[in-house]
């Protein structure tokens, strides 16, 4: 059971953990702020009510966006640490790895006055279902709340991801108060949410704005900017318009031509922050002997055929990171492949070697609207090599949908932005049996199992290298970028919050804004 | 009078109830409608759920006896991008809407009739020319061209008006004026053949052969009858502002109705789309009646036709 | 939508154009514009400088030739993805063309069909045929358009379908009116009386006198099923791309609007309606020249 070495390990990582967390919890200054000012963040998507209920996370990175400032978690992505120690300030492991208890941090308490207590953290575990929730529920066994300030899950088997999906690849830590919820209902409480996060709820106007005020009793410290306001632009130009007018201080995703444009400005500052979602073309077809797909020659042609550079210049201003992995390069044991390279002539003698010569009609390339614009600019190239393809953008969640449901057939364009590490991700897309797994190779499929069971991390990490490049030298995907998500801030703003914790692209930790002083 | 009212209340509600089938019918005509109400990404529970809640496994008559009974009680459905009711949206938006509608009307009133009572004044002459073209140019640019046109010299080049959003009245002006432009031009020609027709009527005629000014007989007697028909149209006017602003309010980033279209477009939130299609036709088939009716009020040879 | 609203709401007695007669010169310029742009969508592939589906990134946004930056390699300068605007143009003519044509066509067969029919046979056929015509009218077109586009997507064949299931009842209407006085003509009712079937009588009498109000409709509708085209293509619901299509251009460069570039909305802008122009100029024209008693049109 117990291997040699693991106790060690463990003993370290709590020791680790609970530094961080007494650090965490001392940050608090001995003079009270005042918070004051407002901040308006154009916002380029409408926000969800569903967002505003950490119980329905859904496995994109977007729901964060107002999660950091609403609510609180166990522990989350912070700027010291991922996870780092939030509402918790340390957990510790079994021996045996089937258990893990958490030590809750006193003083936390929610925006009504109630403090954070275990039964808190059990109820919103209980009560999640959003992404993952199935996974992580058939491993735990039972949540226990031996005392207010202590909580212990205890798993079936021992899971060494455990952590990582409760409170990083989930909103399953993320703690709403057990009273009031009872009180009012799901429904009520999605209209007035109450949560343990640094500001509060003033009010919610759907597809308009969402207005939050500073709590001051916030534990890790007072919130600097008194009103925090996201406003729904949907339209980039009239967003960046109202960037320019003053009318907001920040604009999230401004790109391309108004990118540039941004820059252009004086006053207005150009933030891009690299998330974790690389991008990717990939093959559903590839494992029919009828496709063209099927020949791994033409999937490497389209590697050759997008001019990765100048793409990049052009939409993002050059600052997203060309990656030749579909792993985030920010994951854990996420493993470094060569970035490709652009050589349409090389594409095309591919091509010419696996029979088409002079390109095909490859039918349909499938890709999130949100994203339409790469989706363009790919087509333009491959169709600069021959291969012929319509854009067919799909709203996004038609487009993970009829993804998930193995509807799409010819080429897609993915990525995903949740959280998770490299074995999460090769789980969903590369092993027989994940969500977006149109079919896999079974020299891959056997190593996942037992990388699953590893309690050995070098051992683990070996497996999963050992996959990730597997999966590249099948070219069952071709990567292309981690997309820089690029924001514009006004003058008036001091701390913006961008680029703090690292892989996510919103401005976070949001008691860490602030305004300049007048 | 009351008999007329009555025949053309029967005709109007009839239009509303074809309306409503069509919509039904076009709903269905695709195969299972359960992929349109039901929210993109949705899990087989949930296709099941909507099988249930709209009755889709049940004969067709009792489907849409459902659909019109919810339909009365106001429930339109629920967007599935902003998980409120359809109808709620709606009526926030629509002030917005009914704002730059009216700024639009009053901008096409004010620019198309004084051209077309000096085109038909001057019937035949320069200004009646220049009227025509305007006419033309009105009917024949696409209001969103004009739209784009003004964001061009007005925000990018001169830059003194906002480009696109809502908040200020500077904000107001570019969207109602692209919005009015082409009903403009369609009151100017009305007013411009309204204003020929009384010009030549018999009481014109004969206020001239006695002598009075012809300011006076154009001012009084003539641009009164002849505005009858041109508000008449403006009333329709307004209401089909609302409905066919789509683009104009998408160029200009404008919160009204036609932007919850696109917007429902965009997500494939259908219950959206269909309420708006719903809503838009029974308001028109309402300001039908209601000017119809107007009409008879004014005009008693129009009660007794057909 | 003048149109409409003209032959619906207006009392029946229309006034009269008293000037309209005698501007009955032939419309040189609308046609000549209408046939290049014919002419430019069949010869698409020859005059088409460089493919206007694929471009270099490398030489995005360049302006017209005239410009700073510009070059005759494209004369109308490039797109955001390095496209030739000019041969997107050019081929874009195409799209708007057959969409605009087919779909005025398809329409108005459906609309004449009907009005006939409604006019005709009279009774209970006409009675229904009119009402659906009614409550279609109130559907605002684009409106209308956009719910179908909803519902079966967007691909080219289906906004020429969508566009006739939208436009056939302006046809209709005025097919009806005039077959209600055909009926009541000497020539009709001889055929009557010669035990002519009322198919016969529909195919050899009433049709070939309608034709010619169809005809005059369908150039004043081609203008308006553009701007609807354009419009449906502009909100993303138009042909899908890669396909070049003007309201789609219009679409594209709005966001290149506010730096300046001002081309790629512009001349797509105008290129639409200089084609609007044009057919309600032709339209106006045959009008008049066809049968005046179509004014009220």
């Amino acid at each position: 059971m117990a291997r040699p070495g693991m106790f060690t390990t463990r003993r370290r990582d709590v020791l680790a953990l609970a530094a961080l967390g007494m650090a965490a919890g001392t940050v608090r200054p001995a003079k009270a702020v005042t918070p004051s000012g407002q901040l308006t963040v154009g916002v380029h998507i409408t926000l969800a009510p569903t967002w505003l209920d950490p119980a329905e996370t859904a496995g994109i990175i977007t729901p964060f966006m107002v999660m950091y400032a609403l609510h609180d978690a166990v522990a989350k992505p912070m700027p010291q640490g991922n996870p780092s120690p939030s509402l918790a300030e340390s957990w510790s492991a079994g021996e045996d790895g089937l258990s893990y208890e958490f030590i809750l941090r006193k003083g936390a308490v929610f925006h009504n006055g109630d403090p954070v207590t275990s039964e808190d953290v059990k109820f919103s575990f209980d009560r999640y279902r959003g992404a993952a929730h199935a996974l992580i529920k058939e491993r735990v066994e039972s949540v226990e709340t031996p005392d207010p300030q202590r909580v212990v899950f205890k798993l079936k088997n021992p899971w060494p991801d455990f952590i990582t999906f409760y409170t990083v690849a989930s909103g399953a830590g993320w703690v709403v108060p057990k009273k009031y919820v009872e009180k009012v209902g799901d429904d009520a409480f999605k209209k007035a949410p109450i949560g343990a996060g640094p500001y509060k709820f003033v009010s919610f106007t759907p597809g308009v704005e969402l207005v939050l005020e500073a709590f001051e009793q916030y534990w890790r410290k007072t919130p600097s900017v008194k009103r925090i306001v996201l406003r729904v632009i949907p339209d980039e130009s009239t967003r960046l318009a109202a960037l320019k007018r003053g009318e907001i201080d920040i604009a999230y995703s401004v790109r391309a031509e108004l990118a540039e444009e941004l820059q252009r400005t004086p006053g207005l500052t150009l933030r891009p922050t690299v998330g974790s979602a690389p991008y990717y073309l990939y093959f559903p077809e590839q494992w029919d002997p009828k496709s063209p797909w099927y020949d791994r020659r033409v999937r490497l042609s389209t590697k050759y055929a997008l001019d990765y550079n100048t793409i990049n210049q052009a939409l993002t201003l050059g600052h997203s990171h060309i990656t030749g992995s579909i792993i985030p390069e920010n994951f854990e044991f996420y493993e470094k492949l060569a970035p490709p390279v652009y050589d349409p002539d090389k594409a095309k003698q591919l091509l010419a070697e696996a029979g088409h010569e002079g390109g095909f009609d490859a039918g349909f390339y499938t890709c999130d609207v949100a994203y339409a614009n790469l989706g363009e600019a790919a087509l333009n190239n491959l169709a600069a090599v021959g291969i012929r393809a319509k854009l067919r953008p799909l709203e996004r969640a038609a487009f993970f949908k009829g993804y998930g449901d193995k509807k799409f057939k010819n080429i897609i364009q993915g990525a995903s932005g949740a959280f998770g590490n490299a074995a999460t991700r090769l789980q969903e897309f590369v092993v027989k049996g994940g969500v977006y797994a149109y079919g896999s190779y079974p020299e891959i499929d056997e190593l996942f199992p037992q990388q699953a069971v590893e309690l050995d991390r070098t051992k683990r990490a070996a497996i999963l290298t050992k996959m990730q490049k597997l999966l590249d030298e099948q070219t069952m995907y071709v990567s292309i970028w981690q997309l820089a998500f690029i924001s514009g801030v006004g003058p008036r703003v001091d701390q913006s919050g961008f680029g703090l914790i690292k892989g996510f692209v919103y401005t976070a930790p949001y008691e860490d804004i602030t305004l300049k002083s007048a | 009078m009351r008999q007329f009212i009555a025949r053309r209340l029967g005709y109007s509600l009839l239009s509303l109830l074809l309306l409503s089938l069509t919509i039904f019918f076009f709903v269905r005509v695709t195969g299972d409608p359960a992929t349109l109400l039901v929210e993109p990404g949705a899990s087989e529970e949930d296709i099941a759920a909507i099988h249930q809640q709209f009755g889709l496994d049940r004969p067709l008559w009792v489907q849409y006896g459902l659909f019109m009974l919810n339909l009365v009680r106001g429930d339109f459905g629920q967007s599935f991008y902003y998980q409120t009711p359809v109808l709620e949206l709606y009526m926030n938006r629509l002030p917005n809407s009914l704002l730059l509608a009216s700024v639009a009307m009053a901008f096409s009133l004010l620019v198309g009739i004084p051209t077309g009572i000096l085109a038909a004044v001057r019937v035949g002459r320069f200004w009646d020319s220049a009227g025509k073209l305007f006419a033309l140019l009105g009917l024949s640019l696409p209001s969103f061209f004009v739209g784009l046109v003004m964001i061009l010299l007005f925000s990018v080049y001169l830059g003194w008006l906002p480009s696109s959003g809502s908040g200020t009245p500077l904000h107001l002006i570019m969207p109602a004026f692209a919005l009015g432009w082409y009903f403009a031009a369609s009151h100017m020609r009305l007013t411009r053949s309204s204003m020929l027709e009384v010009l030549g009527s018999e009481y014109v005629k004969l206020a001239r052969l006695k002598g009075l000014p012809q300011a006076l007989v154009i001012g009084k007697h003539a641009f009164k009858n002849a505005l009858i028909p041109v508000l008449t149209l403006a009333g329709i006017n307004l209401v089909l502002m609302i409905n066919v602003a789509v683009v104009v309010e998408t160029v200009f980033a404008w919160p009204g109705i036609g932007r919850l279209l696109y917007e429902g477009i965009s997500f494939r939130d259908f219950p959206v789309v269909q309420g708006i299609v719903i809503m838009g036709g029974t308001m028109i088939v309402a300001v039908n009646l209601l000017v119809d009716v107007v009409y008879a009020v004014i005009d008693p040879r129009i009660r007794l036709e057909k | 939508m003048s149109i409409s609203t003209e032959t619906i709401i207006l009392p029946s007695h229309a006034p009269p154009r008293a000037t309209a007669a005698r501007r009955s010169d032939f419309p040189l310029l609308p046609v000549i514009i209408l046939g290049s742009i014919a002419f430019m969508a069949v010869f698409a592939d020859f005059l088409a400088p460089h493919n206007p589906e694929v471009g270099a990134l490398t030489a995005r946004f360049h302006p017209p030739f005239w410009q700073d930056g510009g070059s005759t390699d494209h004369l109308l300068g490039t797109d955001q993805l390095g496209r030739d605007v000019l041969s997107r143009l050019i081929f874009g003519a195409r799209v708007s063309m057959v969409v605009g044509f087919t779909a005025v066509i398809f329409a108005g067969v459906i609309g004449t069909v009907l009005g006939i029919l409604a006019g005709y046979i009279g009774g209970w056929v006409d009675q229904v045929i009119m009402r659906i015509t009614d409550a279609w009218l109130a559907l605002p077109a684009l409106t209308f358009a956009l719910f179908l586009a909803a519902i079966v997507g967007p691909s080219m064949w289906n906004i020429v379908i969508i566009l006739g299931l939208v436009y056939w009842t302006r046809y209709a209407r005025v097919v009806r009116g005039e077959v209600l006085s055909l009926k009541e003509r000497e020539f009709v009712r001889l055929a009557v009386v010669a035990g002519c079937s009322k198919l016969t009588i529909m195919r050899r009498h009433i049709l070939p006198n309608v034709v010619n109000s169809a005809i005059v409709l369908a150039t004043l509708m081609l203008g308006v099923v553009i701007v609807t085209e354009a419009s449906l293509s502009f909100l993303g619901v138009g042909v899908p791309p890669p396909q070049p299509a003007w309201g789609l251009m219009l679409s594209d460069g709005k966001q290149g609007l506010m730096v300046g570039y001002w081309w790629l909305t512009v001349l797509p802008g105008c290129c639409i309606m200089l084609m609007v122009l044009s057919a309600n100029l032709l339209g106006d024209w045959l009008r008049v020249k066809l049968d005046p008693q179509l004014r009220q049109l």
